[in-house]
């Protein structure tokens, strides 16, 4: 009953406030009520009022309606606080699983002060912002992950007590923009990972990493015999090897270097070899199905792979789809979108 | 596996220590907390007030860090020791006082477990019902000030403990808090006008365990000239028409007629009374010219003052056999009554029946015996009771009789001393006498207290009567008179009757000798005097109107509305007025709302159409062109493509192109037009997917 009730009031507000990346909070979507305080104070006032009543004692008439008046009109001012609020997310961070994904919003109240705002997203909460009128104010809420994917949070509580706490004014941002979380890095228990490409397959063993070899994408005017015709066989794409060492061969992390292995292990495995290589400098390729990421060292290269692992097999999430990725509703099992990635491609 | 311990130990993580107030919070908790302490300062133990300054103290050391909060233990053995001393000092009984003193000792001990926000919302709902408590005792404007400032140290407190880190916070803090009052302003004032003073709903008596100042009900000589030391006020007198001489105004409050040794009584023991409310107020009708109204100080007594020859008009007060009047309980906050001048010597008429003649002949078996047979040798000499008084006044008038704030002890025969040897004496003293004399020789004889006087308030608006207009008199049936006055301080300081005690004490200077801070004390100082009257009328004005607003005020002004409005018109009245003020505040919302929107009516066209995407399932997102959410409502709805093309490509023409028409009249029609068209399209149930 409670769980049906619930449910209808989760469809309706979000039929009310769809996802959108950017939201003026308004009469239409802030929802407002009053706090433990609130009630507790409303129940005061009517003891003092009684007791006004019982000693026939104006003065306390007095001072019950002046704090009831000053009550209702604190109601509106928490309404107001939020009201004309323009929160934007412009940036959905990155991180691995279980990590607190950091996502970038602002926000910009044009009219009058926004003072006091939290923001909590699950477990994760921004209190006390304060936005000044006509400025804007950059904050950062981490949003807890808990497996790889898009992180999409479900909904991002923005909300006000101020000025009294009697009152609480709420709404929430759905952002379409989704975090990438990477899979959670696990040591695969054997070195066997490492495919080598081709003629190179004898030095391929290079341990220290100062391989200068490069593979890109077929240019015109590249000589047939540096095209990787297994890699072509296999996977359609015309590839390059760029050699500028002697000795070595790009490493290449293979999806299927791990036969029988879990996907979201093989994944993990991965990820711990890409932060590997990346951790050494060493220059190295990832080879996923239908995805190929030709070798490379750097910061930049390692995130372009963790990225890639991180949504393999996913589809970016529809806007105000039901897909909360990653979030605590998912782990629950009580989304439906959980299904669709984590029950293909297990073993 | 491991997600489930990851998100165990992240629910662990987030179960994070309650809140902590903030210093610069809890220093307003603490400001009002002393300041709604103050009205308390005459009805709370010393000991109390020093343990909550202590704790308070205690509390605020702890904030900044250079004591600590007691433990656990201590903090326990605190709340025993200190309620230990409570009990000591309450000794089971149960007053106003003492109820009082144990709230104020609950909030001193919970200053020592204010730690989180939690118990800073505690302390805020005991410190506004602190101030609740503090209007049943003092009324006062003054004090009403001080409460009213308390609560709004609370409220800015609040303000602080919500935002504590913002600049600027208490400058904010105040303005917010002023302009929230101002704009409730008028909704306080009605609902004070209108809201139905019902009667009290279940009866609770403040009974106070503190001896007032003021007359009692029995009278020992020296009882009422230590009574003339004060300058407290009893009562205030508007009348209606011309106020009375000085010498006529004696206000009759009650009748001793028993005499038990060297003490007078009242004859018959009072009836009993259910304890209750006093009706505390006498109606704001037009005085008529014979009317006056009395404003009376809380006395914890049933007795109200009215001048000879008075009739009750409001029916707070009931008139007695004796010609008194009474409330019917005891009157323990200010009172307002309405009397009436009759003029016709009514209250003469009570036969003296042979009971009461017993009554009023009533003389203790022995003592005294020279005013004894004085009063048998005037009973023998003369044949008519007035010669008998005219006699004993004409012996005070001419004999040397002094009348004295300070006069001697007299522990044996009290009586024969003052008559015969001593001859100083108070209106007690001189009453009791001369009742004494009267007596016996025959003449059934009375002693009336109340007051005699009152000066003028602030241009002449009222007479105020102090309590050292305090005074005794004599009243003796005189057959076919009825009851006369007789007055033997009129005889011995004519100045007193005339004048006031100021006037008939001046050459001993014994006028509130002990009294410095009166103001009438230094009836000289014309500054100091005009000052202390002024805010008398300002305090008579508050409790007149704001404080004695109660019942039968309500309900005189109601009747001079059109329209009869009674107690139930008044509830629908205030439920009006709470539903108006209600609406009222959220239409002015929602037109600041409308009005931001809508300054630029090419925006406010746009946003409906964003309104028209989100409902239709596309959400606008940031910083899409209009072409580009054309596109994608046009996805998501096919009917609308045309026209959603057509306006997105209006918008961009309107904002960003450089046609002549732009801004022209024409070209808004036709954007609304299109949106209309839009509106239709998308709403057509054939073409709308299904939702939800």
């Amino acid at each position: 009953m409670l769980k049906a009730f619930r449910s209808r009031w989760q469809r309706w507000v979000n039929q009310r406030i769809p996802r959108a990346d950017q939201r003026v909070f308004g009469q239409r979507n802030i929802f407002i009520l009053p706090t433990g305080a609130g009630v507790v104070f409303g129940g005061l006032l009517l003891i003092m009022l009684i007791t006004g009543i019982n000693y026939q004692n104006s003065l306390i008439y007095l001072l019950t309606f002046l704090l009831g008046a000053v009550v209702v009109a604190a109601m509106h001012q928490t309404h107001r606080n939020l009201s004309g609020l323009e929160l934007t997310v412009i940036q959905a961070g990155e991180g691995f699983a279980g990590d607190m994904i950091p996502f970038r919003l602002r926000a910009v109240s044009p009219r009058h002060d926004s003072l006091a705002i939290s923001l909590a997203c699950d477990d994760s909460q921004l209190n006390q912002q304060h936005i000044a009128s006509g400025q804007q104010e950059d904050v950062t809420l981490a949003i807890p992950s808990y497996q790889r994917g898009y992180l999409q949070p479900e909904r991002i509580l923005v909300e006000t007590r101020f000025p009294f706490g009697l009152f609480k004014a709420w709404s929430w941002l759905r952002p379409v923009t989704s975090g990438i979380v990477y899979p959670n890095p696990i040591a695969a228990p054997d070195v066997i990972s490492t495919v080598e490409d081709g003629e190179e397959q004898s030095q391929a063993r290079s341990v220290d990493g100062n391989d200068h070899a490069d593979i890109r994408p077929w240019r015109e005017g590249d000589l047939s015999q540096r095209v990787q015709w297994k890699r072509y066989a296999r996977t359609g794409e015309m590839m390059i090897t760029d050699w500028e060492g002697e000795q070595g061969s790009p490493h290449w992390l293979d999806f299927d270097a791990f036969k029988g292995v879990d996907r979201e292990l093989r994944l993990a495995y991965l990820a711990h070899q890409v932060m590997e290589r990346a951790r050494t400098n060493s220059r190295f390729g990832l080879n996923l199905p239908g995805q190929v990421i030709g070798p490379d060292t750097g910061a930049a290269h390692a995130n372009r792979c963790l990225k890639a692992l991180a949504i393999f097999g996913l589809e970016q999430p529809r806007e105000g789809g039901p897909l909360p990725h990653g979030t605590r509703a998912n782990e629950n099992g009580k989304a439906a979108g959980s299904a669709s990635f984590v029950g293909e491609g297990q073993a | 596996m491991i997600r489930r311990l990851l998100n165990r130990s992240r629910a662990a993580v987030s179960t994070q220590p309650a809140e902590l107030v903030s210093g610069r919070a809890l220093i307003w908790l603490i400001a009002s907390f002393a300041l709604l302490l103050v009205p308390q300062w005459d009805r709370l133990p010393i000991w109390l007030m020093a343990s909550c300054a202590v704790l308070a103290g205690w509390r605020w050391l702890a904030q900044s860090g250079r004591v600590r909060l007691p433990g656990r233990w201590m903090r326990t053995g605190i709340m025993l020791v200190l309620v230990a001393v409570y009990i000591a000092t309450v000794q089971g009984r149960f007053t106003v006082e003492t109820a009082a003193s144990f709230f104020v000792l609950a909030v001193g001990l919970k200053w020592l477990e204010t730690r989180s926000v939690r118990d800073f919302y505690v302390l805020f709902f005991i410190l506004v019902y602190l101030a609740t408590v503090n209007f049943l005792f003092h009324q006062e404007i003054h004090w009403s000030v001080i409460n009213l400032v308390g609560v709004a140290l609370l409220l800015v407190g609040l303000q602080v403990v919500n935002a504590p880190d913002i600049p600027g916070a208490m400058k904010s803090g105040w303005r917010r808090l002023g302009m929230m009052l101002v704009k409730t302003l008028p909704i306080v004032v009605l609902l004070f006008v209108f809201f139905p003073r019902m009667a009290p709903l279940w009866s609770v008596p403040l009974v106070s365990g503190e001896a007032r100042t003021g007359i009692s009900d029995t009278m020992t000589p020296g009882d009422i000239s230590s009574l003339a030391q004060s300058s407290e006020r009893a009562f205030r007198v508007t009348f209606g028409g011309e106020i009375p001489a000085y010498r006529d105004r004696y206000w009759r409050g009650l009748i001793l007629d028993r005499l038990v040794g060297d003490t007078w009584q009242q004859g018959f023991g009072q009836p009993f009374r259910r304890p209750g409310r006093v009706a505390v107020d006498g109606g704001v009708g037009e005085l008529e010219t014979d009317q006056y109204d009395v404003l009376m100080e809380p006395t914890d007594q049933t007795w109200a003052f009215a001048l000879e020859d008075s009739a009750a008009v409001s029916d707070n007060v009931k008139r007695t056999d004796e010609g008194l009047f009474r409330f019917d309980r005891p009157a323990d906050t200010a009172v307002r009554y309405r009397m009436e001048l009759l003029n016709d010597g009514t209250s003469g008429t009570l036969a003296a029946g042979p009971e009461s003649t017993r009554r009023y002949l009533q003389l203790p078996s022995s003592g005294n015996p020279r005013a004894r047979s004085y009063g048998e040798e005037l009973s023998a000499r003369y044949d008519d009771p007035r010669a008998i008084v005219q006699q004993l006044l004409s012996r005070f008038r001419e004999q040397e009789y002094f009348y004295t704030l300070r006069p001697p002890a007299m522990p044996d025969n009290g009586i024969d001393t003052l008559l015969f040897d001593v001859k100083r004496g108070f209106c007690a003293h001189y009453a009791g006498a001369t009742t004494f004399v009267l007596r016996a020789a025959g003449i059934p004889a009375r002693i009336v207290v109340g007051y005699q006087g009152g000066e003028p308030g602030a241009d002449g608006e009222y007479l105020i009567v102090r309590q050292y207009d305090a005074h005794a008199w004599v009243e003796a049936w005189l057959p076919g008179e009825g009851w006369a006055r007789v007055d033997p301080t009129a005889a011995i300081a004519p100045q007193r009757i005339e004048f006031g005690l100021r006037e008939a004490v001046a050459e001993e200077g014994s006028f509130l000798e002990n009294d410095w801070t009166s103001p009438q004390r230094y009836g000289d100082m014309a500054v100091l005097q005009w000052a202390s009257l002024q805010l008398d009328r300002m305090n008579y004005h508050w409790q007149r109107w704001v404080v004695g607003y109660q019942g039968q005020s309500q309900m005189d002004l109601m009747s001079r509305l059109p329209g009869g409005i009674g107690m139930r018109e008044l509830g629908y009245i205030t439920a009006g007025i709470v539903g108006v003020a209600l609406l009222l505040a959220g239409l002015i919302t929602a037109w600041q709302y409308r009005r931001v929107e809508s300054r630029d009516p090419y925006g406010r066209v746009v946003s409906r159409w964003h309104r028209l995407c989100d409902r239709s399932g596309v959400p606008v997102r940031y910083g899409e062109t209009p072409s580009q959410l054309a596109a994608r409502l046009s996805a998501a709805k096919p009917a609308v493509a045309g026209t959603a093309t057509a306006f997105a490509r209006m918008v961009n023409k309107h904002y960003y192109g450089r046609e002549p028409d732009a801004g022209s009249q024409g070209e808004l029609n036709k954007m609304k037009r299109l949106l209309a068209t839009m509106k239709r399209q998308a709403d057509r149930p054939s073409t709308s997917p299904s939702k939800g």
